[in-house]
């Protein structure tokens, strides 16, 4: 056997032995934790996020969508085809269509025999609503109910469209593809391709819209972008479901996030736990080290030893850690099951990979530079016990965990910037932690002392406990901070989630608007305005709204002044919805510059506006640029006195450009508004609208809303139980870091019981230290978790940052009660052990 | 008692074991230097039992240390097999030890996790072989505990566990064996037994022993004596011993 299998063989062995000892699996444990919250959240989120791309696509009605005002080209079709897509052919025009007198302008959605390529379509074609994967057949149409009501049309009978008369066969309920464009807002009327020549309606200067459905795997997807960029330069329209995901907006992004930054808690967690595990591990074998040393060991072969024995430890836990990983996505997905309408895609291999390099990096990070202190040992600490090497320095420790943590929130974050803030400001904060743990100890022990030597058992055990944790400083600093980051990272977990589903909720409350009105002439406002007061139970205000094409940009044209990577953007190629208002509208945050000042005198040359943040930031606009808007043959140029932040998930009209009043009047406009409408018990209402105003066009996006609500509740239910998963790491590291520092405890105790302390004392004295050691820890993390807090909400979730106060009693009191009851429960053996067993007097130690 | 310095004692043309010469140990204590061992000389030829005595705090662990090149000396020269210690570092001090030198130590050192078999075949694994466990077995068995190979060192007497740990010390049949107090945790009877199987051990194989301790009857049953006293080693005449 060669020296080097010699020596894995005895790490092998010596691992077997090492099994028995809590140090080694209370790192086992932690690092199975490690594995399995990362491949678990990894599994999961790389499957949630297929499947809700696909969800997306269905919204779509693809992966991929391409429209453009004429016929698209075979040859194309072949190459989409060749890659493996799915494709579905769709015409999309406005249309007169009629029965007898009563005629209708309808949306005309024109289909083949391959739609919908995702989903179903629920359709009444007479006895009750059904579920359709396939759309109307030649010769047949399906109408909204509002079609057939504007028409007084029935299943059965026959409506024109141009020159060809079509049976109604059924009423649509909900399309799969629903989508809120403005195309959509007359009532549809679904037909087959098929028929869509013989109605005459396909002639030059008509308005049309091709569009090309394309469904595939994402590899085929991926496979065709080349493709997708040329067309776009050709001036294809494309909508690609991996990049506009429409109508999931934040919410999706943030709760990805959230659970990423659970995954990373729970590492930090586990990286806790190993680095107090390892401490207890090498202080163990350090007589091992020596032994080994006197025998004939080199450093060399100390270090590979020891290292070997821990990597077969990770190994084995990245196993474990993976399974268990697996089985966790697959609970997580069957709690989902009710709320995922679609089968998800199987576990890829990636979160694998990445969870077993999750537990070498804590095991490196975490435990590396305490485990070199095995090999600095000396062959004298045989004959000298006292002869420890010095520990790593906590420094050292420290900024090695602090850069593969780095390392790691960099992989998972995928984010160099945040990444490097976050660790920075994790440093900074160890910093300013260090010092106030410092000065808490040195307060606990000057509290001690004024209690004076007088004074019954209780206050006795108060004065012994609390100058017992604050002399042995370094050991206490130590498991403050440990404690404190671990409460920190579970308090921010809490914190966020609870945020972010309070932020979902005010989002998206009851009473959102469902009903989009457009097209309110200004004459119609007064009227309309108030038969909504009437029944509305939310409203937003009516917004005049002019239609104008951005042409300009400081005097030069638009398309030459912006970035070129923004030449293509659709403010650019399409007419913006231009408003005029006096004060900031609802849900608008104002971020840079002011809002126009009552009485603004207008000059005619120069006009105030105010811009989107985005938009801005695109066109490569910012405060004092002037933006020249043609509308009609009119041009109108103002300058941006203001940026502001939208809501863009808030189902209420917005603006990316706002005049004050006295620009736009005399430009043609109409009004849109949006409000809240109980269908149910206003259905009539709806319908007398209609009748009263039939030029106004209203636009139900329950469909919509049902939707986006349904995944928030996906979402949070996933964010509920990684919650669970990490407030369970969290305490498995206070219940190893307890374990930890089990032997010293046991020789203080052994000592007081020779210098004739009772049991009762002992309890107490142990009781008051725990529970001294949960406050202070607590207090530490409540600053910490709120410092953190912060910078997560401002830096990455996008929401507004707030103080928690509560946090401040919780942590401090719950740590105490925490750390306090798991103390003292495993304590319970030591503080039994006669002193001779404690204090080694008798053998091994 | 004889007033000479150690001297050889065996014919000069074999090499030493161990040979010291000026050998002397200073330590820091506060802001002043504290010599322990100051010029002293030594030496041991192959197959010598040396007993090394002295009072607590006379320096015999220090001087165990230096000699096993467990530690460096201040000053003075030190030959293991022929090599100079002191020109060596750590690692190359630990590797002229491997396998050529044992240690029995005064509390045992056995590993609380290991039973009593694994903790004999520690020293072993350290070097390519085979038939470890065979050699474990064999050397528990002539140290009486055959029957107990399998019991972790809590469940041995303080006796049994020194039987352990001598067993360690030969079981790679070392050239030399250091023994620091190896009695000094027993009680006399278990002490006796343990010194009747740590001498017939060195008989048997032949082996060189160093024996630190403070007991001279324990001195007295090694070939030479020496007296650490004032840092410096004193021969003593056996009836000196138990004077």
């Amino acid at each position: 056997m060669s020296a080097a299998g010699s020596l894995l063989g005895l790490s092998l062995k010596g691992l077997r032995r090492d099994l028995r000892a809590g140090d080694v699996r209370a790192l086992f444990v932690a690092l199975v934790l490690a594995v399995a919250t990362t491949t678990m959240i990894g599994f999961f989120l790389d499957r949630l996020d297929r499947g809700l791309t696909r969800q997306a696509g269905q919204l779509m009605g693809g992966d991929i969508k391409l429209e453009q005002s004429d016929p698209f080209a075979d040859d194309l079709r072949t190459t989409l085809r060749g890659a493996g897509l799915t494709l579905s052919d769709q015409v999309d025009t406005v249309s007169m269509v009629s029965r007898g007198d009563a005629f209708q302008l309808a949306s005309l959605k024109v289909v083949d025999a391959a739609y919908p390529l995702y989903g179903k379509l629920r359709v009444d074609l007479g006895e009750g609503i059904v579920e359709r994967a396939a759309g109307p057949a030649p010769g047949s149409v399906w109408i909204a109910p509002r079609l057939a009501q504007l028409l007084g049309v029935a299943i059965g009978e026959q409506v024109q469209v141009g020159q060809r008369e079509l049976t109604v066969s059924g009423l649509i309920d909900r399309e799969p593809d629903q989508s809120a464009g403005f195309a959509s807002l007359s009532p549809r009327l679904m037909m087959r391709l098929a028929d869509l020549d013989a109605t005459g309606l396909v002639r030059p200067g008509s308005r049309i819209e091709y569009e090309l459905l394309a469904k595939g795997p994402p590899a085929a997807v991926a496979a065709v972008g080349d493709l997708l960029t040329r067309l776009r330069q050709q001036g294809v329209e494309i909508e690609d479901v991996r990049d506009d995901r429409p109508q999931l907006g934040s919410a999706l992004t943030r709760a990805q996030k959230y659970l990423s930054l659970s995954g990373l808690a729970a590492v930090l967690l586990a990286g806790v736990a190993v680095a107090m595990a390892t401490r207890r591990y090498v202080d163990r074998h350090l007589d091992t080290a020596a032994l080994l040393r006197c025998f004939g060991a080199s450093q060399r072969q100390l270090a590979q030893l020891f290292a070997w024995q821990l990597t077969w430890l990770a190994l084995a836990a990245s196993v474990v850690g993976a399974l268990l990983g697996l089985a966790g996505q697959a609970v997580l997905l069957a709690l989902l099951a009710r709320f995922l309408p679609l089968t998800l895609p199987a576990p890829g291999m990636l979160p694998l990979l990445l969870g077993v390099l999750t537990a070498l990096a804590v095991l490196v990070g975490f435990a590396g530079p305490t485990l070199l202190r095995l090999q600095r040992v000396s062959a004298l600490k045989v004959l000298r016990r006292e002869l420890d090497p010095l520990p790593a320095s906590a420094w050292l420790v420290v900024a090695v965990a602090s850069l593969v943590f780095g390392a790691l929130l960099w992989l998972y974050s995928g984010d160099l910037g945040l990444a490097a803030a976050l660790l920075v400001g994790g440093l900074l904060a160890l910093v300013v932690l260090w010092g106030l743990g410092w000065l808490l100890l040195a307060l606990v022990l000057r509290l001690a002392a004024n209690l004076g030597t007088r004074g019954g058992d209780l206050s006795r055990a108060l004065r012994l406990g609390a100058s017992q944790l604050a002399r042995r400083r370094q050991a206490s600093l130590g498991q403050l901070l440990a404690f404190a980051v671990t409460f920190a990272a579970m308090a921010i977990i809490t914190l966020v989630r609870g945020d972010l589903l309070s932020a979902w909720q005010t989002q998206l409350p009851a009473d959102t608007p469902n009903y989009f009105a457009i097209n309110i002439q200004p004459g119609e406002r007064e009227g309309f305005s108030a038969i909504l007061d009437q029944v509305a139970d939310t409203r937003s205000a009516l917004y005049p709204m002019v239609r104008g094409r951005l042409t300009a940009i400081d005097g030069r044209p638009a398309r030459e002044a912006v970035p070129e990577a923004h030449r293509d953007d659709n403010a650019l190629k399409r007419e913006l919805n231009l408003t005029w208002r006096a004060a900031l509208p609802e849900s608008n945050r104002l971020v840079a510059g002011r809002w126009f000042d009552a009485g603004t005198p207008v000059a005619a040359g120069s006009v105030p506006i105010s811009v989107e943040r985005g938009l801005a930031e695109r066109l490569g606009v910012g405060l004092g640029d002037s933006l020249t808007f043609t509308i009609g043959s009119d041009s109108v140029t103002g300058e941006v006195t203001s940026l502001r932040d939208l809501d863009w998930d808030s189902f209420r009209p917005n603006f990316f450009v706002i005049f004050p009043p006295g620009v736009l009047e005399r430009y043609g406009h109409s009004y849109i508004t949006a409000f809240h409408l109980d269908a149910a018990a206003h259905g009539d209402v709806l319908g007398r609208l209609v009748a009263a105003y039939p030029g106004v066009s209203l636009l139900n996006v329950d469909a919509i809303l049902a939707r986006v609500r349904e995944l928030l509740a996906q979402v949070t239910r996933a964010v509920e139980l990684v919650l669970g998963f990490v407030l369970l790491a969290g305490i498995s590291v206070l219940y190893a870091a307890l374990t930890a520092s089990q032997s010293l405890r046991a020789h203080e105790s052994g000592l007081l019981r020779v210098f004739g302390a009772g049991q009762r004392l002992l309890s107490r004295v142990q009781g008051v230290e725990f529970a001294l050691l949960g406050f202070t820890s607590g207090l530490m993390a409540a600053l910490l978790a709120e410092g953190a807090a912060l910078g997560v909400y401002a830096g990455w979730l996008d929401l507004a940052p707030r103080l928690h106060l509560w946090l401040w009693l919780v942590l401090p009191f719950g740590g105490a009660l925490i750390i306090g009851v798991i103390g003292h429960l495993l304590s319970r053996g030591v503080r039994r052990q006669a002193p001779v067993q404690s204090l080694g007097l008798l053998g091994e130690g | 008692m004889s007033d000479t310095r150690e001297t050889h004692a065996a014919p000069a043309s074999a090499t030493p074991t161990l040979e010291a010469r000026g050998l002397g140990k200073q330590v820091a204590s506060g802001d002043r230097q504290l010599t322990i061992l100051d010029h002293l000389d030594l030496c041991v030829m192959p197959g010598e039992s040396v007993a090394i005595l002295g009072s607590s705090g006379a320096g015999k662990s220090t001087l165990l240390a230096l000699l096993a090149g467990l530690d460096t000396p201040s000053h003075g020269e030190l030959e293991l097999f022929g090599t100079a210690l002191p020109a060596l570092d750590e690692d190359g001090r630990a590797a002229l030890r491997a396998g050529r030198v044992g240690f029995v130590f005064q509390n045992f050192q056995l590993l609380p996790t290991l039973t009593a078999l694994e903790n004999v075949m520690l020293p072993l694994e350290l070097t390519p072989g085979r038939g470890l466990e065979s050699r474990a077995r064999d050397w528990l068995g002539r140290v009486g505990l055959g029957e107990r190979l399998h019991h972790l060192p809590k469940q041995l007497s303080g006796g049994e566990q020194q039987r352990v740990a001598v067993a360690r010390a030969f079981v790679t049949q070392p050239e030399l064996v250091f023994a620091d107090e190896p009695t000094g945790n027993l009680d006399r009877d278990t002490g006796s037994a343990i010194i009747e199987s740590l001498f017939a051990l060195n008989r048997e194989a032949g082996t060189t022993l160093v024996l630190v301790t403070h007991d001279p009857h324990l001195a007295r049953r090694c070939q030479r004596c020496l007296r650490l006293d004032g840092g410096r080693l004193v021969a003593l005449e056996r009836d000196e011993v138990l004077a």
